[in-house]
């Protein structure tokens, strides 16, 4: 085989980092106040909830799986946690037990999509398309139901303070003080450092990319995509842990409706309806392979943020949001391409 | 030599009644919907109600037996769903200036639909180009051409649907073949008869309405073509064993390029009859999902996502079962929302039946 070398292979090899880094300089010079400590904090918060997604989306396309119910998962998630903690404040609940105990329902209840999941792939051999575009049915139905159509609200207001909070706030001549917002006289200048929901994100998108990439779990995972036969022939319970891989996508997928209720303090049946093929799509960017056992969840975020940065770029710098999709469409042929023309060199790590 | 067809699983026989019952689930599991909703659904068992489920059914028939030959070779395209409404709003916005131009209503409507029909095929041919020349997997190809179709289908409609269009689009795309009016015995062909008014249409009895005329047609070719025909057997051979395909001499580039141009061509014409039927250029909204039923049809009708199986027939079976599911829960009065519970539920149940019965489809 043809070696490249020089250049060529260097960009082959991390194109997408380049694109990402010309996306930065475009839009710093172009996009009004995307340079800014504000501006990239908008787009890491924006980015929160689909890069749960896409980590999940991760786990299964490793597998050689997808998963289509990821975005109707966390519209689920979204309801029933805003229900929950809607239904605790009312028996009179303080508003801090409330949004506990509401998150840790939802999140035991979240498991569930991804166990029926898991069963029909692993178990009764259905394929992960099928399966998954029906549980998303399922669920999508049954968030409608519990909302009747609309939006689930009369979440306490803690929710809007967790989810919109910062993780540090400077003040000239005070410091630096944690979560909380100091308590200063109104119109003193307070720096926002690091939204409290992206240090969350990145906490457990960083506990993702460990089991992934460190641990037996994450090698079986990457033995399942690569190979389904040789993996069952190495002794892998195979069924047993598709059914977890699915689980783990599900619960991931929760992770992120509840982010999306204390970040938007509703929960929308449809609040990931967008986001499920942009799952797909920043998974794919980051280098993995629909057919499985290529792809890890640093990438993948990589590929997160450069849908982010494209979106909120773009809406900075006042174009009509609808170009984003023929952007979106350009990069992901584009991406595909290069992996075609340099295969040796993107999955040569993985 | 004539061999009996006794079906045989892990070595046991099955009786031929359980492998027929097997074979066409997907139609008895139509006859018995049909079977209870007529009990069930208030006007569910009537002429009426069965000509507009079909006529309802029109896109979605069009837009699966695009995706039936795209399946069968072993491929899948995702952006159908988007170019129908991308044939829509270009088709739409055409015949509008056209005629607000000066054009007579024929002339725009030809035109418009040209545009619409040239604007999809354009989407499908650069997916062909890239999933065959390029080798780009096919659902990301129709991934990106996707995301191109929703860029520019926004552009044309500004997120809301294209109107005054040219008089007497929804007279062709919702009219009958025939109209009996019984109290006066007046009939007549393609409208309804003279000195029947607006007081008497509820006693008007419609017959066949065009969309009927054209699925027969339509159907009946694409069936032709895909069983029958060379075409449709290199298109079995490909999606049965790429490599085979190659080996036995068929330029499988030049056939794949021409299955997404069909599939194409077959969504950019669903979205002309959407045209027809509602009197607007309506853009696809991101819930509608319009691709993923089609797919979901296709495969209750028994074919592969792996490739080389599939039939027009059994996706026609597929997608009306849906319609049906679809109306016959309304008519019973169940709620919107438990509609999609439903189809997720049924979707399951069609699947395990597929993979428990492997050997019979």
């Amino acid at each position: 085989m043809r070696r490249r070398t020089g250049f060529a292979s260097f960009l082959g090899q991390r194109w997408a980092v380049l694109f990402f880094l010309v996306e930065l300089v475009f839009f710093s010079f172009l996009g009004g106040g995307f340079f800014s400590l504000n501006g990239m904090q908008i787009v890491l918060f924006y980015s929160t909830t689909l890069a749960l997604l896409a980590t999940a989306e991760t786990f299964v396309i490793v597998t050689g799986g997808i998963d289509f119910s990821v975005g109707f998962v966390m519209g689920f998630a979204s309801v029933v946690s805003a229900k929950l903690a809607a239904a605790f404040d009312r028996m009179g609940l303080p508003p801090e037990l409330s949004l506990t105990f509401a998150v840790l329902a939802t999140l035991a209840m979240g498991l569930l999509p991804g166990f029926v999941n898991g069963m029909l792939v692993a178990r009764l051999k259905v394929p992960p398309f099928l399966a998954t575009f029906s549980v998303q049915g399922i669920t999508y139905g049954v968030s409608l139901i519990l909302t009747k159509g609309s939006a689930a609200t009369n979440v306490p207001n803690l929710a809007n303070v967790i989810g919109n909070g910062y993780f540090m706030y400077w003040v000239r001549g005070r410091g630096l003080s944690f979560f909380l917002r100091p308590d200063v006289p109104r119109g003193t200048n307070v720096v926002e450092i690091i939204p409290t929901m992206v240090v969350v994100t990145i906490l457990f998108v960083a506990i993702a990319a460990f089991l992934l990439k460190r641990t037996r779990f994450g090698q079986h995972t990457y033995a399942i995509g690569g190979s389904m036969d040789a993996a069952v022939r190495a002794g892998i319970n195979t069924k047993k842990h598709l059914v977890l891989i699915y689980v783990i996508s599900s619960f991931l997928a929760t992770l992120s409706g509840i982010i999306y209720m204390l970040e938007y303090v509703t929960g929308k049946s449809d609040a990931g309806s967008s986001f499920m093929l942009d799952a797909v799509v920043a998974v794919v960017i980051g280098g993995a392979s629909l057919f499985g056992g290529a792809g890890t969840v640093w990438k993948t975020i990589l590929g997160v943020l450069i849908l982010s940065v494209l979106e909120m770029g773009l809406k900075m710098m006042g174009v009509q949001t609808f170009d984003k999709f023929i952007a979106v469409g350009i990069i992901l042929v584009f991406a595909v391409l290069i992996d075609q023309f340099f295969p040796e060199l993107i999955h040569k790590e993985d | 030599m004539r061999h009996t067809s006794v079906a045989v699983v892990n070595g046991k026989p099955r009786s031929p009644a359980v492998s027929i019952l097997a074979r066409h689930w997907a139609l008895l599991f139509l006859a018995l919907t049909v079977t209870v909703f007529s009990f069930t659904g208030r006007n569910f068992f009537a002429l009426n109600n069965f000509q507009s489920i079909i006529h309802l059914a029109t896109t979605g028939l069009l837009l699966a037996s695009a995706e039936t030959f795209v399946i069968i070779a072993g491929g899948i395209d995702i952006s159908i769903g988007f170019l129908l409404g991308l044939s829509a709003v270009s088709s739409a916005s055409t015949m509008q200036l056209l005629f607000a131009a000066g054009w007579s209503a024929p002339a725009s409507i030809v035109a418009g639909i040209s545009v619409g029909m040239a604007a999809s095929i354009a989407c499908g041919l650069a997916a062909g180009i890239l999933i065959a020349r390029f080798r780009v997997p096919p659902f990301i190809a129709t991934l990106g051409t996707q995301g191109i179709a929703i860029g520019i289908s926004y552009h044309i409609c500004g997120g809301f649907p294209i109107g005054y269009l040219p008089p007497g689009l929804t007279e062709i795309g919702n009219g009958y073949l025939l109209y009996i009016h019984p109290p006066s015995g007046a009939w007549s062909f393609f409208q309804r008869p003279d000195g029947i008014g607006a007081s008497q249409i509820k006693d008007l009895v419609r017959i066949i309405p065009f969309s009927f005329v054209l699925l027969a047609v339509l159907l009946a070719v694409l069936w032709h073509l895909l069983k029958n025909t060379r075409f449709g057997q290199h298109t079995y051979a490909i999606g049965g064993s790429m490599d085979a395909a190659v080996r036995a001499g068929i330029d499988t580039k030049k056939h794949l390029i021409l299955v997404y141009v069909l599939s194409a061509a077959l969504a950019g014409f669903a979205g002309i009859v959407d045209v027809f039927q509602s009197g607007n250029g309506n853009y696809t909204t991101f819930g509608a999902q319009l691709e993923l039923f089609a797919i979901a049809a296709v495969i209750i009708g028994g074919a592969s996502l792996f490739g080389g199986k599939g039939r027009i027939i059994a996706s026609v079976v597929g997608v009306i079962l849906l319609k049906v599911l679809e109306n016959g829960l309304n008519l019973s009065g169940v709620e919107p929302f438990y509609r999609y519970i439903a189809v997720g539920l049924i979707l399951i149940v069609a699947v395990v039946i597929d993979q428990l019965f492997p050997d019979l489809f």
